[in-house]
């Protein structure tokens, strides 16, 4: 099976550098990044026998979250680039896919269509 | 007693709503979309799985919907953003320490972790088990 975390709007999802690095150093195994990440991307594990938390999956990350990092008080999580990279890459998708997955995404999902639009 | 049918998904998201046990409606984090800057590339509602914008078709646009429905601290759409046109309430490292130490968490957070991990077994690392 695919995995649904291949691509990132046409581009290859490997060869993009966003997911969590974890200081063990500075972890204290509070868990809180764990269960921030959704359970479908769901890129940590933890250690029971160390009690801190481990990157399992960093190419599940979403391109642009840092939900992880910005939750951890004692800051032991850090991302190979920054905003501006994330920007950077979205400023160079191709129009034309972001249009057809938009198009999609509004297609089997009508809630997301403004109601006065029908009036 | 009829059941009554919810006044809208934003309400019906608004009851339930819970943040390691902090109810979501006392706080205030939610994207701002400047609309003269917004060129509706459609990338934040594509990022975004959680229905906090809605789509005005005729004007190609999009607008902050839900913002109940935003995740507490989460600024991904405005870093996708490619024109830096979405701001949000406070600096989320920020914001998220002062929901933790003000509304004492990390013991929800614990039960949280532990129902994690009992529904994702895969998810348990045992370093000192390993041969």
């Amino acid at each position: 099976m695919a995995n649904e975390f291949e691509l990132w709007h046409g581009m290859k999802r490997s060869d993009i550098k966003w997911y969590p690095i974890i200081d063990p150093n500075k972890c204290t195994g509070c868990g809180l990044c764990v269960v921030t990440c959704g359970e479908k991307r769901n890129v940590f594990g933890y250690d029971i026998s160390q009690h801190k938390a481990v990157v399992l999956f960093p190419n599940n990350c979403m391109v642009g979250c840092n939900n992880c990092q910005v939750s951890c008080l004692w800051n032991a999580i850090s991302y190979p680039e920054d905003a501006e990279y994330v920007r950077g890459l979205a400023a160079n998708l191709s129009q034309d896919e972001l249009e057809e997955e938009l198009r999609r995404k509004l297609e089997s999902n009508h809630s997301l269509v403004l109601q006065e639009n029908f009036k | 007693m009829t059941n009554f049918p919810p006044a809208n998904e934003n309400q019906q998201a608004q009851a339930k709503k819970l943040w390691h046990g902090v109810d979501r409606s006392m706080l205030t984090w939610f994207p701002t979309i400047d609309q003269n800057v917004c060129t509706g590339c459609g990338l934040c509602v594509l990022t975004c799985s959680n229905f906090v914008f809605k789509w005005n078709v005729d004007e190609k646009r999009p607008i902050t919907a839900n913002p109940q429905n935003c995740v507490l601290g989460c600024t991904t759409c405005g870093k996708v953003c490619p024109e830096e046109a979405i701001t949000f309430p406070d600096n989320p490292s920020v914001f998220i320490r002062n929901v933790v130490v003000k509304y004492k968490v990390y013991p929800k957070v614990k039960e949280d972790l532990e129902a994690r991990l009992a529904k994702f077994p895969d998810h348990v690392v045992n370093s000192k088990g390993e041969a």
